[in-house]
């Protein structure tokens, strides 16, 4: 059991400054994700925590004793790599040891830890075989058993389902979720899945250019982005952008967009924002803050649309459809049988109190 | 040794000091033992070989004294030395392209999957891995004049009594020798065109098959862009083994009959260990160096031109 | 129709493939089988006019022979110089390569320079090496000689060995830092076992170069180590070769390879293309 302190942290691979001076806390027994494009350091940073890169500035504390010096065998860590890293020689029995065996851990507890852990991923069946004569997912089993038996204070993930087909990775995701519940230590997940990352996390670390753009709580990310970048990185599919200014009209504020339609800005969201009226803006709106328009009143800042569906776009539950805002491609997810045919005409209504709000210039949401 | 050093049964205690430093020079640790053999055996040598070409060191004379370039312009006014050159020259020039050839063909006979294909592999590439000696001592018994098995075969398809002093006759010394190298080496040649006609692409020869090319075409095409990286990678190896053969020679016709096979390999040895000329012996040896030398740098340059 | 013909086709063309082999192989193994024969024949069917093909029995007075006189003691030398200077150059050149591969230490230049040794011909540096094991007494020595076929080893076992090291997935040795093990541990119980076919490939390589070097045994031993190749051409002179010992030597000689190279066949076709082709 450890938390993890990271201060200052810079990392450099010849001219790329991969990490740039970062801070993070991740306090004990927590699930923290680090997601990000690929390039944005989140593999570094993790390698950087193990031991296998070292900083070039900045302290690594892992339970409140700096690590900086110590290699990786002596940080009491435990990882699960993107490829398993089986030894193709050992039986999963032997692999699952392996790291027990090199600790000299007596026989008795190596075989009593063993058929725990793989009790507890259901491969007690398979501790004979050698990796070759596994599937993928019985693989990442057996790597993530490997990690379990060292009863480490901390649990380190790089990218361990993106080899996964998808089922297999929504299965394995769920495994990973409710081991964590059982065993309670401390975890850091690299993904650049932002599925991956909502649904595991306590805590998403996102992050950008090798620093952080943004930590939180998932949803709060989701809901409450500090930057445009945030905004598009989460969610599925990707928010709307559609560029427009900020205009004072009828004794509120709208959003006037290039095509001259304009929406009116909820009077909560407005008040925040009388003070910059007139400048240009980028409207971010959630494909899921669309609905089909109902007969009843709306509620306040939801707002009546209407639009021709082009791209019919079904999954079974939802549908997702491409329509135009202000004269920009957007999506709409609706229910499914919301909209039928191509071309068709739709009275939309759209959820207003959660778009966002982001300068052009800075890329930070203002609302 | 190192292990126990270095690594303690408990999990937080750290390894003693050696053990650290150990691991952390690791890199050069494990670098240094054979880079010390190499420069003992491989470079001390040839800084010694140098100084001794620039000296007067004969088998009647320990005269250490500073030649100058003498030993080196002796290189110019030596016949003989000449001669073997040119020796060598021949038979690379001959056996080389053989030896590729060959390969080549054994390689196509057995590029499609047959039963037994492995067995017929690995019986062919016997004649590669045994001693030069001991293929030249075969060889020499095979041509035996009167009771070796070739004039007998000879015969056989001329159907009159042929009888040929192999490794004496000025006229047979030659193919005798080429025959034996390249009886032992095609084999080489064979498994590495084997290997690399395997990593040929099936989807283009597929392709081309659709298309209707002639198989002329195809090699053109297709197989030989292919695999020209391994074969001028095998002839590199083999011209480099080519230029300094020895073994074979020694055991079939000693350099004979007179100097008339004899090598550059050949001409040192005996230079250094028949006449002692020691000095002379240590130029004649950067001579070979500087040739091989400027053969490979040569021979990549175009490789990668080419590439 | 085209179905019809397509296997009988198909089967004409293996059986030429099959007969082009045989002839192929025949061709090739006849010089051996020749060696063979000549061991196992009586002086009388050796001197026979016209030769025989195959001996009137199989009889091994050929090879007690060579016992008897203490000839074998060549066999038993090559063994020893070319046995444990291969595995010297293994260890030595596998350690090297290790470090090459992974910490890229000493740059490309080194690789390089390392390379360049094995370019250098051996007729190049055998008489200073005489003269520097004369020097020092080590000329007939078994110490002299496994320095020597160690030095000229290395450059191809590190060659070698360095192709499949770069093949082992970083992620295993990180695996195992990770897990508890160190550097020294990590090579030993994680890329040995992973490099392993590649080893036997080129150990059984290395021992066939030493066991087969005919020059530098020639120049560096006089009496007490002779190997093998030198031994057999003790044997020639004029028309009196000793046949009957140099086909008997020369089986002795060659079995050992034979055996290695049946035993590791699989791991060889690798070991020699590789080599090759990714040099």
């Amino acid at each position: 059991m450890a938390d993890v302190k990271l201060t200052g942290v810079h990392k450099y691979y010849g001219n790329v400054h991969a990490v740039r001076g970062l801070d993070l806390t991740i306090s004990d027994g927590e699930f923290a994700v680090l997601v990000g494009p690929s390039g944005c350091g989140k593999s570094t940073l993790l390698r950087t925590i193990a031991g296998l890169e070292d900083p070039d500035d900045g302290t690594i504390a892992i339970g409140g004793a700096i690590v900086n010096d110590l290699r990786p065998r002596e940080r009491n860590i435990a990882m699960v790599f993107q490829n398993y890293a089986l030894y193709p020689y050992l039986t999963v029995n032997e692999n699952i040891a392996f790291g027990l065996r090199a600790r000299k851990t007596p026989e008795i507890e190596i075989r009593k830890r063993v058929s725990e852990a793989a009790e507890m991923l259901g491969i007690g069946n398979l501790l004979q075989r050698y990796p070759r004569q596994l599937s993928g997912g019985q693989r990442q089993r057996v790597a993530i058993g490997r990690a379990i038996v060292r009863k480490a204070d901390l649990f380190l993930f790089d990218e361990p389902l993106s080899n996964l087909d998808a089922q297999l990775r929504d299965e394995m995701r769920t495994e990973i979720k409710r081991l964590h519940h059982e065993i309670t230590t401390t975890m850091i997940y690299v993904t650049h899945d932002q599925v991956e990352a909502m649904t595991l996390a306590d805590r998403i670390v996102l992050l950008r250019d090798g620093k952080i753009e943004q930590q939180g709580a998932p949803l709060e990310l989701f809901e409450r982005p500090r930057t445009g970048f945030v905004a598009g990185f989460l969610g599925s599919p990707s928010i709307n952008l559609i560029p427009a200014t900020l205009t004072a009209m009828n004794g509120g504020l709208s959003v006037v967009f290039g095509s001259g339609e304009s929406l009116t800005v909820p009077p909560a969201k407005a008040t925040a924002l009388s003070s910059v009226a007139g400048r240009e803006v980028i409207v971010g709106i959630r494909p899921q803050h669309f609905g089909r328009a109902g007969d009843g009143p709306l509620r306040d800042g939801v707002v009546p649309y209407s639009a021709v569906a082009d791209l019919i776009q079904p999954t079974g539950t939802r549908t997702f459809t491409t329509i135009k805002i202000g004269g920009v491609d957007a999506v709409a997810e609706l229910q499914a049988h919301d909209v039928q045919s191509h071309g068709e005409r739709i009275q939309l209504a759209i959820d207003l109190n959660r778009m966002v709000l982001i300068d052009p210039a800075t890329g930070s949401v203002i609302a | 040794m190192t292990f126990s050093l270095s690594f303690n049964g408990t999990e937080h205690r750290r390894p003693s000091r050696l053990g650290r430093v150990l691991e952390d020079r690791l890199p050069y640790l494990i670098v240094a033992p054979a880079i010390l053999v190499l420069l003992l055996v491989g470079l001390f040598p040839l800084i010694y070989s140098l100084i001794v070409s620039f000296q007067r060191i004969t088998m009647t004379d320990n005269d250490t004294s500073f030649a100058g370039l003498l030993n080196y312009a002796e290189l110019f006014r030596d016949t003989r030395l000449w001669a073997s050159l040119g020796h060598t020259a021949i038979i690379t020039a001959i056996a080389l392209p053989l030896e590729l050839l060959i390969g080549f063909l054994m390689a196509q006979l057995f590029i499609d999957r047959m039963p037994g294909r492995q067995l017929f592999v690995a019986l062919l590439v016997l004649p590669t891995v045994i001693s030069p000696i001991v293929a030249g001592a075969t060889w020499r018994l095979l041509f035996d004049v009167r009771f070796g098995p070739i004039g007998e075969i000879l015969s056989f398809f001329a159907g009159e009594p042929i009888r040929i002093l192999w490794t004496v006759n000025p006229a047979y010394v030659y193919p005798a020798i080429i025959i034996c190298e390249v009886w032992q080496w095609s084999p080489f040649m064979f498994l590495l065109l084997l290997a690399a006609l395997s990593n040929v692409d099936q989807s283009q020869l597929e392709a081309a098959e659709i298309d209707g090319a002639s198989y002329l075409r195809v090699l053109r095409a297709i197989i030989l862009p292919a695999i020209a990286p391994v074969i001028a990678v095998a002839c590199l190896i083999r011209g480099l083994d080519l230029v300094r053969i020895f073994d074979i020679i020694w055991a079939l016709t000693e350099g004979g009959p007179g100097s008339m096979t004899e090598t550059i390999s050949l001409y040192t040895y005996v230079q250094g260990f028949s006449q002692f000329e020691t000095s002379y012996t240590a130029a004649i040896s950067f001579l070979v160096i500087a040739l091989l030398t400027l053969i490979t740098t040569l021979v990549l340059k175009r490789m990668e031109i080419a590439r | 129709m085209r179905l019809m013909k397509l296997p009988t086709r198909k089967g004409r063309v293996l059986v030429l493939r099959y007969i082009g082999a045989g002839v192929v192989t025949l061709l090739f193994l006849f010089p051996v089988y020749w060696l063979f024969m000549i061991s196992f024949k009586t002086p009388d069917e050796i001197y026979h006019v016209p030769p025989l093909w195959m001996p009137g029995q199989i009889q091994f007075s050929n090879y007690y022979v060579l016992f008897k006189d203490g000839d074998v003691m060549a066999i038993l030398n090559s063994l020893i110089v070319a046995g444990v200077s291969s595995a010297i150059a293994i260890i030595l050149g596998t350690l090297c390569a290790y470090s090459l591969a992974r910490f890229g230490t000493g740059g490309e230049n080194l690789a390089m320079w390392i390379i360049s040794q094995r370019m250098i011909p051996p007729i190049a540096v055998v008489f200073p090496i005489f003269l520097i094991y004369v020097y020092f007494g080590l000329v007939d020595g078994y110490f002299g000689l496994i320095v020597l076929y160690t030095a000229f080893n290395l450059p191809y076992v590190i060659w070698m060995m360095r192709g499949y090291i770069v093949d082992v997935p970083l992620e295993l040795e990180e695996s195992a830092l990770v897990d508890g093990l160190n550097r020294w541990q990590v090579i030993w119980k994680v890329v040995f076992p992973m490099v392993r076919p590649g080893l036997m490939a080129t150990s059984v390589f290395t021992f066939v170069f030493a066991w087969n070097d005919f020059l530098f045994a020639l120049v560096l031993t006089r009496t007490e180590v002779i190997t093998f190749p030198v031994m057999l051409t003790h044997y020639f002179g004029g028309q009196s070769n000793f046949w009957a010992k140099i086909a008997a030597m020369s089986v002795l000689g060659t079995l050992p390879i034979f055996v290695a190279v049946t035993v590791m066949q699989r791991y060889l076709v690798r070991g020699i293309s590789l080599g090759a082709v990714k040099g």
